[in-house]
């Protein structure tokens, strides 16, 4: 039996910020002092741009708890993403009606039809919905440069303020330090007995996009420090990656680690992708920004072409030592189902086991799951023998 | 797993010139259904015999500039004709060639065109592709042409386009794309463009919308002269020969036939009770169902969202630079505007009602279609908000036929037809009419 952690005051105190969700402690405060809060939704969206129009960027998602859907499905039929369909319910529900704007790229056909169901139904005051390129080239550059300039135009009319160069250059150099630090906690998660769990470090990722950046960072540095000084350790046996669709449901990580095993590295775009690269703060801020989003950051499942992707894995497979790799899909996904193959057979050709789970997003690892993911840490035991 | 079922290209020949032979001796068929078939016999031909013909095959996407293609000799396979003819076919081929694609580990909740692509390709069913072409207009599943170019050996190449598509900005880049998608062609193929040849095949092509147009002009009259059997011809010529002399021969025999029965006041049915859009795509999982309707409600098919061009469709802007007008084309092209918001779908339909005077709309719900599922109830909303047609909502699969049961839709139909035929609205529409 491992002896109980201690706990981590910092991280604590980002939980205590972002609760309840979505309309937290820290959304209040901000809201007091009259200021806007956007809503965005997928990777593509620059929060330095928000930022630095002085308003909260908030990343809209659905939480621990699995929103019980009454309406949202007269709209997005059930085979669509439960994602999209979690924060619709949500949006309906009234739960983020503290925003005063919403922004989405169309990195997915579904994150579009979101966007337009809220402009149809429950249109904010600011919407904006830009285009996430496919490729990964300079075409796809300049093409999401002029996008995020027109963006950066709407918001600063809905501002009445232009959102000037050097404010997105300030704002990029609080991101980029954000970045820095989560980075930090992942190289930390590669000893052989790491400092956090998944399930926290899920928590810590999903309290950077809830929260004023520049208390999140303070926050992140006194966690760092609290490591070191307790010298914390997470005493588990195996240790796995999480791949696949974005979670934000702390509790099935939770569950995924709840035996002898532990989540030392993801493959999703809240996770690993948010803490990588830098901004480089040598270019013109809205170039930068359009540089490092597009190419920047480790290529994710909706560029075409995902070799790069499927290397990641692998690379990330054998920086962390995994033992072991949990694909989730939150059903409906199409850019996961079909790197789901080239996935399976590259796992296999490096001889890592591989436990595929289909989920809708948001739901609690049930007993179904809990089997599985027994049954695959019983494998992995047996392997290591 | 048996393949024993699954089309091959000699199954489409065999097949395309049996109905020819069989629709010949049919009475009370359109003239020019025959002409249709050929036209589709001629597609499937030129793909059967490419390689000795010394051209490329090239399996592709929708809303493909495929004028680019003909004017550089690579013949095109479009994945979706495959599985929607392939219906007309043979209905037990899909199924299969479904199960097949899902024991490679591909989840049955993407779209099933690419499916059966799927299918058939890991079965040696497909016919021989070169390369892999495709574009961000229409849906994400395109990510499918990358996968299996990885998993075949077979190179791709993607087009790009923005989701605001009207922009300045955006025009340039899809414009560049093409410049792109030609340099990519010549580099498979080792031949260079002769643009001299791409402008005949663009001006053929602008011939063939023209046609469209007139087409969609007698078609929207009460009654309308179209039957079941020759309803795709308009689609699967510009989806399949565009710039074609083929295609505009067809297009022209079909627009004389139809000239000719709106003279003569001749409908496909006597008693047309009923006009019908579908908004999403026509019930290619059961190809016999539009006659059905016709014959068990006087439901007649008038429109689709696949078929019709957005306006009049002028997009023929300047002779001497075809790659600005396929661009501009494409903008304007039939399906296009799925990719567009879902408003704007919905206010390309209720163009589409009026012009065609519509009464009920059918919205398939397509199980694989992502951009489908959260668009549908707008539709149905500004439908009825615009131009008062209700609609009815079938969930099915775009080509697997036991995904839902005839049984099923025909109750659905039953009911939503004594709705409409109940309805004030109807009533009054009838009247005018």
């Amino acid at each position: 039996m491992n002896a109980p952690l201690n706990t981590l005051n910092a991280l604590n105190e980002m939980q205590r910020l972002t609760s309840p969700f979505p309309e937290s402690v820290a959304v209040k405060e901000w809201k007091a002092t009259g200021r806007y809060v956007i809503g965005w939704f997928n990777p593509y969206i620059p929060e330095e741009i928000i930022h630095a129009a002085g308003m909260l960027p908030f990343e809209v998602t659905g939480d621990n708890e699995p929103v019980q859907m009454h309406g949202a499905e007269a709209h997005i039929y059930t085979n669509s993403c439960s994602k999209i369909r979690t924060c619709w319910q949500m949006v309906l529900d009234g739960k983020y009606s503290f925003l005063d704007g919403y922004a989405s790229s169309h990195m997915c056909d579904q994150d579009m039809r979101l966007f337009e169901l809220m402009a149809y139904y429950k249109k904010l005051p600011y919407m904006r919905l830009t285009y996430a390129p496919r490729k990964r080239d300079e075409a796809g550059v300049q093409l999401y440069l002029k996008d995020l300039e027109v963006f950066r135009s709407t918001l600063s009319e809905f501002l009445i303020c232009r959102i000037p160069d050097q404010h997105i250059g300030d704002s990029i150099k609080v991101y980029n330090r954000s970045r820095e630090l989560m980075q930090q906690l992942y190289e930390l998660r590669k000893r052989d007995r790491p400092p956090v769990t998944g399930a926290e470090a899920l928590e810590v990722s999903k309290a950077a996009v809830r929260m004023p950046r520049e208390r999140f960072n303070e926050l992140m540095e006194q966690l760092l420090d609290e490591i070191k000084r307790t010298g914390r350790e997470i005493k588990k046996a195996r240790r796995l990656m999480v791949i696949g669709s974005d979670l934000h449901n702390s509790t099935l990580m939770a569950a995924l680690e709840s035996k002898d095993a532990v989540v030392v590295v993801d493959e999703m775009d809240i996770g690993i992708r948010r803490a990588s690269g830098q901004v480089d703060t040598e270019l013109p801020p809205m170039e930068a920004l359009a540089r490092y989003y597009l190419m920047g950051r480790p290529v994710d499942k909706h560029n075409w072409n995902s070799d790069p992707r499927l290397e990641l894995i692998g690379m990330l497979a054998d920086q962390y030592k995994v033992d072991g790799v949990v694909s989730e899909l939150v059903r409906f996904c199409t850019y996961d189902g079909w790197d789901k193959f080239d996935v399976k057979k590259q796992m296999q050709e490096r001889d890592i086991p591989i436990l595929e789970l289909d989920l809708e997003y948001g739901h609690p690892g049930g007993a179904q799951m809990r089997i599985r993911a027994e049954a695959f840490m019983e494998m992995l035991e047996a392997r290591a023998g | 797993m048996s393949t024993d079922t699954m089309l091959t290209i000699k199954d489409f020949q065999d097949g395309l010139k049996k109905a020819k032979e069989g629709i010949k001796k049919k009475p009370g068929l359109m003239k020019s259904t025959p002409g249709f078939f050929d036209m589709l016999s001629t597609y499937v031909d030129r793909i059967a015999n490419a390689k000795e013909d010394g051209r490329l095959v090239a399996t592709h996407g929708t809303q493909q500039p495929l004028e680019i293609f003909e004017a550089m000799d690579v013949q095109g396979v479009f994945n979706e004709f495959w599985g929607g003819v392939g219906d007309m076919i043979r209905l037990e081929s899909v199924p299969q060639a479904l199960a097949v694609s899902a024991s490679t580990g591909t989840p049955g909740e993407v779209c099933s065109f690419f499916r059966n692509m799927d299918g058939l390709m890991h079965a040696g069913k497909w016919p021989r592709t070169d390369m892999f072409l495709y574009a961000s207009s229409v849906c994400d599943n395109v990510k499918a042409f990358h996968t299996l170019g990885r998993r075949y050996n077979i190179p791709s190449f993607g087009l790009e386009r923005s989701y605001q598509p009207y922009t300045a900005h955006a025009m340039e880049h899809w414009k560049n794309e093409y410049k792109r998608l030609i340099a990519f062609l010549e580099e498979q193929t080792g031949k260079k463009m002769d643009y001299d040849r791409l402008k005949e095949v663009v001006a053929l092509s602008y011939r063939l919308t023209e046609l469209h147009l007139e087409i969609d002009k007698l078609v929207a009259t009460v009654p309308c002269p179209l039957s079941p059997e020759c309803y795709s011809g308009t689609l699967l010529a510009i989806r399949l020969l565009p710039g074609t002399q083929k295609a505009v021969d067809f297009m022209t025999e079909l627009r004389d036939e139809l000239k000719e029965r709106v003279e003569k006041g001749i409908g496909v049915i006597e008693n047309e009770r009923f006009r019908v859009m579908w908004t999403s795509f026509t019930p290619f999982f059961d190809p016999t169902l539009q006659k059905f309707m016709q014959d068990k409600y006087g439901a007649v098919s008038v429109c689709d969202m696949l078929s019709h061009w957005r306006g009049d469709a002028k997009w023929m802007l300047d002779p001497d630079d075809p790659l600005g007008n396929l661009a501009y084309r494409t903008l304007l092209a039939p399906g296009n505007c799925q990719y567009s918001s879902a408003v704007d779908v919905a206010t390309n339909l209720a163009d589409k009602a009026r012009r065609f005077k519509v009464d009920a709309a059918v919205f398939n719900n397509n199980w694989g279609c992502k951009t489908g599922a959260a668009y549908g109830t707008i539709v149905k909303d500004e439908l009825m908000r615009l131009v008062k047609v209700p609609s009815l909502i079938v969930h099915c699969d775009v080509l697997d036929h036991t995904f839902i049961s005839r049984a099923e839709i025909e109750s659905q139909m039953d009911s939503f037809f004594e709705m409409i035929e109940a309805s004030k609205t109807y009533e009054e529409r009838r009247a005018v009419a």
